[in-house]
Formats: structure tokens, C-alpha cells, sequence
């Protein structure tokens, strides 16, 4: 399936998925580490070993700084 | 109707108090108010300022830092002749300086699971512009578990992000976006990634609106919105939060009961995790 991902502050992203694929999937093609981004659907982390189950996540990066 | 107001107040704030939905009355609640700014850096540089020229009556800054000369870049309540100074003493200079009716309180030390709840304890509203995770997380926890309102801020590079959690029911929290910290290293800082000076400038200024706006009971914060600044395109991005049921701190049955609970040390697990 075709995932819409919108990397907050940065752009979207098509990515495709298989069957069964899971949202960490998402963040293969991406510079992005599982660790630096929180994947966010209808305002709520998902979790990233779940599958995907809709066409467009949000992620949203980890900032610290100050 | 001056509510407490002298003369001299009167015409200090005079431009509040000919605002609608401010006032005396908003002017006087801003006078009894009472916030904690934890760092005094580039975020908490502008929040200072815009706080203790609203005349919010009792500031409370906690930093452990001294002030460097590539801070000055950004910090903008330090100057030159501060360099090597504490950063809570030279903020609280400026504060003095810039409006008497402001009390200071400063906090020569770093927020650690055995002071945080002690500090936050007796402000209205406490602002998170520190630079680390761990702080980050242990003030969200500590302004949970108080049930305290929390304005958050970062930045990064030409961006920033900002919300405010008010703590009301139904309201999100740190965790029910990030529910822990990142790998040690994992995210890059300011001091390895730089940020344009301006940036927490800007982020700054939305974090002590939202404050003014929680202490005068007016207005829309962020509760339930992240705004994400990009000052490179000048686009800002909203996106929605909401609070995660299975929070670690905030959520039903939640894992975190007391800040003894988490492992701060390691990347801020709750303890079933």
C-alpha cells in the first residue's frame, strides 16, 4: 500500500508498504531512526512494530534543544 | 477600578490595562501570579524579558550554567560583561533592572528527580526552556503528577516547536507524544547542530504569550495543538495532540505514580517498560 508520510517541518513522503508491513517500515526510505521521531495518527503515537493500517501518518521529530 | 494599583503601576502597564480582556483586573491577577522558568538560555532569555515586563509578581529561574560568550548569540538577557557569571544572577540583574514589582527567585542548580517537586511546588505555571531530555521529561512528570500547567518549547536549527499542556481534563502531556527519551546521542543539539539566534526568539515570545494567557484566563493556548515553526520557509504547521490513554504518566492506569518511578538515568523509562 501507498503511505502519505508528512515529516513535520520538512515535507511528505510516498512510501510504499507490503502486506503486513509496519509503521516502522515507514521510516526505511527516511533519514529518520525509529528513536529520533514519534509517528503520529488522528493526534496519537502509534506503535512502530504495529501494521500499517491507514494511507498517511504524521512524524513528528524529538527537538531538545534550548 | 484600580485594584491595587499605585500610580506608578497604573501607568506601567497602562497599555494592558486599557486592553480588553485585560485590565485591571488582568493586570492586578498577572501582579499575583507566580511562574518558574526552568533555563535561562535562548529560550529563557525572551520568556524572562516578556514575563517580568508584563509584570508577572513572582519569577522563579533555574539554571546551573555560566554565561559563555557563544551563548550571546541568542541569550539575549546576557550580555558581554556577564560572560563567566551565573546565568541565574545575570537574569535576575536584568529583571531588577527592567520592573521593581517583579520578585526573583533563583535557582543556582540543575532539576534532578530529588528537587523537582519541591521547585515546581507554589508556581501557577512552569516553563520548560531547558536544552535535554532528561529535564524535559522530569518536568513534564513532576507538572503532571502536580497537576501544574506546562509551556513547552525547542528549537533546532531554523525551527522550533511549542505547546502548552493547562492539565485539564482531557489534556495531553509530553509523554502521550513521546512516551520516552531518545538513545543518548541519538538527537542532535544546538551546540552540535546550531540554531539560527532568532529562533528561540521566536519561540520564546509564543511560550511567555501563552503563560500571560494562562495567568489572565483569556485566550486559546496550544493545549492540544504543537505548533511547528520552520523560519527558513516561514511556515508553521499545527498538529493535533491528544491524550494517549496508555501514558505512562498521564494515561488510565498510568506506570508513573511518583517521580521515584522513573529511570531518568536511562533514556527516562517508565517502570514497566
Amino acid at each position: 500500500m501507498r503511505v502519505t508520510v508528512d515529516v513535520v517541518g520538512e515535507g511528505t513522503h510516498e512510501v510504499e508498504v507490503g502486506e503486513g508491513g509496519t509503521y516502522a517500515d515507514l521510516l526505511e526510505p527516511l533519514e529518520y531512526s525509529r528513536h529520533e521521531v514519534s509517528i503520529v495518527v488522528d493526534g496519537q503515537p502509534v506503535p512502530e512494530d504495529q501494521p500499517v493500517e491507514v494511507d498517511r501518518v504524521r512524524v513528528l521529530r524529538l527537538v531538545q534543544g534550548g | 477600578m484600580s485594584l491595587g494599583l499605585d500610580q506608578t503601576q497604573l501607568d506601567r502597564y497602562s497599555r494592558h490595562i486599557i486592553l480588553d480582556h485585560v485590565g485591571p483586573a488582568g493586570q492586578a491577577a498577572l501582579l499575583n501570579s507566580s511562574v518558574l522558568v526552568v533555563g535561562a538560555g535562548g529560550l529563557g532569555s525572551p520568556i524572562v524579558q516578556y514575563l517580568a515586563a508584563a509584570g508577572v509578581g513572582r519569577l522563579g529561574i533555574v539554571d546551573d550554567d555560566r554565561v559563555e560568550r557563544s551563548n550571546l548569540q541568542r541569550q539575549v538577557v546576557h550580555g558581554e560583561s556577564d560572560i563567566g557569571r551565573l546565568k541565574v544572577e545575570s537574569a535576575a540583574e536584568f529583571v531588577a533592572e527592567l520592573n521593581p514589582d517583579v520578585t526573583v527567585e533563583t535557582h543556582d542548580l540543575r532539576v534532578a528527580p530529588d528537587n523537582a517537586m519541591e521547585l515546581i511546588d507554589g508556581y501557577d505555571v512552569v516553563v520548560d526552556a531547558t536544552d535535554n531530555f532528561r529535564t524535559r521529561f522530569l518536568l513534564n512528570d513532576a507538572c503532571v503528577l502536580t497537576e501544574t500547567p506546562l509551556s513547552h518549547g525547542a528549537v533546532y536549527r531554523f525551527e522550533g516547536q511549542v505547546t502548552t499542556f493547562e492539565r485539564e481534563e482531557g489534556s495531553p502531556c509530553y509523554r502521550c507524544l513521546f512516551p520516552e527519551a531518545p538513545p543518548e546521542g541519538a538527537v542532535p543539539d544546538c551546540a552540535t547542530a546550531g540554531v539560527l539566534g532568532v529562533v528561540p526568539g521566536l519561540i520564546g515570545t509564543i511560550q511567555a504569550t501563552e503563560v500571560i494567557k494562562l495567568l489572565i484566563e483569556y485566550g486559546e493556548t496550544l493545549d492540544g495543538r504543537l505548533w511547528n515553526v520552520d523560519a527558513a520557509g516561514m511556515d508553521v504547521e499545527t498538529v493535533p495532540l491528544r491524550r494517549n490513554p496508555d501514558c505512562p504518566v498521564c494515561g488510565d492506569d498510568p506506570a508513573v505514580t511518583a517521580i521515584e518511578d522513573v529511570k531518568y538515568a536511562d533514556r527516562c523509562r517508565a517502570p514497566s517498560e
